[in-house]
């Protein structure tokens, strides 16, 4: 980490420059979503737009990470900390897309009762 | 004892002892936050509504993300300050974060309230095999119970004047269950309400005692007499007495269950309990003691009854706290159970969102068209609302053709095909509902921006004209509520993820002000300890910052 006044006066300008990327990576998320031009994709919300919202969100937050909370300069230990709770974060969402592909639903839409099996043919439902 | 790694670093781990504890607590508030956010995830894949995408106003949300980068900026900017020994800088530096901090508060508060107060009512008809699933939303006008005992809209700070969602019965006989206890609060509304229209309730009957002698005999004594008024201490002294007769009854009948049993046993029947209590002769004799039981057992009333007199007294509920209703009775929660006459207890709305996005989905499921579900919809039999409708589809027109002449294969969104939101009716009322069409080609609707609908629709000034005022009848109310977790999954998670976000804030600010306020003597005395503590919390505002640069996306923009 930098500890002389001198690689402390750099880093605070790099400090900046990250600041500044991240209002930039925030503009561009709310354009995208906003401005009619720059919608990508379909028209709307789509898997493209949630794809490249959480990208930038992404990476903003490792930004912040790596250069604000100084991973930059740390030692694997706190590497194991974090990850260890990202994985299990990451885990827990994993298990909630996984349940979406239990092979019985609950609740046919057109019936409002019982199970039906999955690929069963149903109207749309969105 | 010295305290080893307090300032500097073990060279192994490269952390000082509170770095250690910060990354262990953040991993901790990583699991937290991810479990939230699995939780939305759940939470939209599962939704059997149309999940509300893009429904809040994104300004607010956007000035709050700025808020939290340029306060995670200026936190390490503090924290390079206090290396460098620059006390003033880290003074400046610190003290912008804390304000960035209370406006990110501020704005929030903002948000919160506006969604407190904006209402959400859920259509109930059944004039086709659809139910109707329309959505309005607006504001709720104020109304009063008038002379004539009848609700009728009331003016602005008006006395006596409550918004519009209340259950309005004309009430003759109210009676209180004694087998559980009368909620205070629907009880001092019944006195309030009824005392401020110069009546009250009195009680029908004298509430009797019962005393039970050697004999057999019962005499009564008066615990309340008949017209005694309603009142907390009555409705105690009846519940008490009710209570503890109840209990010498039980007693009673558990006295005559065991002599039974020990009559049967005596008599030489060895069988096991169960056999007994199944017994023929065991039976007999419960059948004696029933009635040995009625002529000793104060048989207490369960209920105590109050009457208005000749003249019924209008009263006005939550419809939270009315659990079932007829035409001529209700029931509030605590099993108060009011007589009388149900009265008209329309919701008096300002309509600024309609929403048929819910219809169409229901009509889909059921293999009917949605236009045609839509049509049936009692939204549209409301002359100030359908005129809306046809406006929006006037101006749906001009987009599905401009779309079409773009050749990109777009269709218009399910947000643009079944719902007129707040920022088009006002477009459409500017535009006087003329040449929509026209107007909507040639791009010349005037629609609010980012600024002048901040928070979402403003009720007062010129912008209010555009919401249509409608009585929605208590009958076609099917669901409503504010924009609060009663109305749907997402509000109930937008409000735990950003409620617990704007706690870990208010905690982050009480920290980080504490080392401005309180930190002088310590940078004085050892300044690199003072830097390592700053690092410390700037390292939880910064995880902070991460959480909302998650949020703002997901909740504002997806």
């Amino acid at each position: 980490m930098a500890d002389s006044p001198a690689e402390i006066k750099k880093a605070v300008k790099l400090y900046t420059f990250i600041g500044l990327t991240l209002f930039i990576g925030t503009i561009i998320t709310v354009a995208v979503a906003t401005v009619e031009p720059l919608d990508i994709h379909h028209r709307g919300l789509d898997w493209a737009d949630v794809t490249l919202g959480l990208i930038i969100a992404s990476v903003k937050a490792g930004l912040v990470m790596y250069f604000f909370m100084h991973l930059n300069h740390e030692k694997p230990l706190v590497y194991l900390f974090y990850g260890m709770a990202i994985v299990m974060a990451f885990f827990c969402m994993f298990l909630t897309g996984w349940s979406k592909a239990d092979p019985i639903e609950y609740g046919d839409p057109t019936k409002g009762d019982g199970f039906y099996n999955a690929g069963e043919t149903l109207p749309p439902r969105r | 004892m010295e305290i080893p790694f307090v300032v500097n670093a073990r060279k192994d781990t490269g952390l000082f002892n509170s770095k250690v504890a910060i990354w262990l607590f953040l991993a901790s508030e990583v699991t937290l936050f991810g479990g939230l956010f699995s939780g939305y995830l759940f939470l939209r894949l599962y939704a059997d509504y149309p999940w509300p995408e893009r429904t809040l106003p994104v300004l607010p949300g956007l000035l709050n993300t700025f808020i939290l980068i340029g306060s995670s900026v200026t936190v390490v900017f503090a924290w390079a300050a206090l290396k460098m020994r620059e006390w003033r800088k880290f003074q400046i530096n610190m003290s912008i974060t804390l304000v960035c901090a209370a406006l990110f508060m501020i704005l929030k508060s903002f948000e919160y309230s506006a969604k407190f107060s904006h209402q959400a009512t859920r259509i109930y008809s059944e004039n086709h095999s659809v139910q109707d699933f329309a959505i309005l939303e607006g504001h709720l006008h104020k109304a009063k119970i008038g002379g004539d005992g009848q609700l009728q809209p009331a003016e602005k700070g008006e006395d006596g004047a409550f918004y519009s969602n209340r259950i309005i019965f004309s009430a003759q006989e109210v009676s209180f269950s004694l087998a559980r206890p009368v909620y205070d609060g629907y009880l001092e509304q019944i006195i309030e309400q009824s005392q401020a229209r110069g009546a009250q309730f009195q009680l029908a009957e004298a509430f009797e005692t019962v005393t039970i002698q050697e004999d057999g005999t019962r005499p009564t004594a008066t615990l309340i007499p008949a017209g005694a008024e309603l009142s907390r201490d009555s409705l105690d002294n009846a519940e008490s007495y009710f209570l503890h007769a109840r209990s010498q009854d039980a007693k009673l009948r558990t006295k005559y269950l065991k002599a039974s049993f020990a009559e049967l046993r005596a008599n030489g029947n060895d069988d096991p309990g169960w056999k007994i209590a199944e017994s023929e002769e065991y039976q007999a004799l419960q059948n004696r003691n029933a009635k040995l039981i009625k002529q000793r057992a104060y048989s207490p009333p369960g209920s105590i009854t109050y009457t208005s007199g000749e003249k019924p007294v209008t009263l006005h509920f939550d419809p939270d706290a009315v659990v079932s209703r007829s035409a001529d009775q209700i029931k509030l929660r605590d099993d108060t159970i009011i007589k009388g006459k149900m009265l008209e207890s329309p919701q008096y709305l300002a309509v600024d969102g309609i929403d048929f996005r819910f219809t169409a989905q229901r009509a889909e499921e059921e293999g009917i068209e949605p236009a045609r579900a839509i049509e049936g919809s009692w939204v549209l039999k409301q002359p100030q609302l359908k005129k809306y409708w046809d406006a929006h589809q006037e101006w749906l027109k001009a987009l599905v053709e401009k779309l079409g002449n773009e050749g990109k294969g777009h269709v218009p969104t399910e947000n643009e095909l079944y719902r007129v939101n707040w920022d088009q009716m006002v477009a459409y009322h500017r535009a006087g509902f003329e040449d929509i069409y026209g107007k909507a080609k040639r791009g010349e609707l005037d629609k609010p921006g980012w600024v002048e609908g901040f928070t979402g629709p403003s009720h007062g000034g010129q912008m209010g004209q555009a919401f249509p005022e409608v009585k929605v009848p208590r009958e076609h109310i099917g669901f409503e509520s504010t924009f609060t977790p009663k109305w749907n999954t997402y509000y109930a998670i937008y409000f735990t993820i950003t409620g617990l976000h704007g706690l870990h804030v208010i905690g982050g600010m009480i920290v980080l002000g504490y080392y401005l306020f309180f930190g002088k003597k310590m940078y004085d005395s050892n300044p690199e300890w003072l830097a390592n503590r700053v690092e410390v919390g700037g390292l939880f505002w910064h995880f902070v910052d991460l959480v909302w640069i998650f949020l703002f996306p997901i909740l504002y923009l997806m």
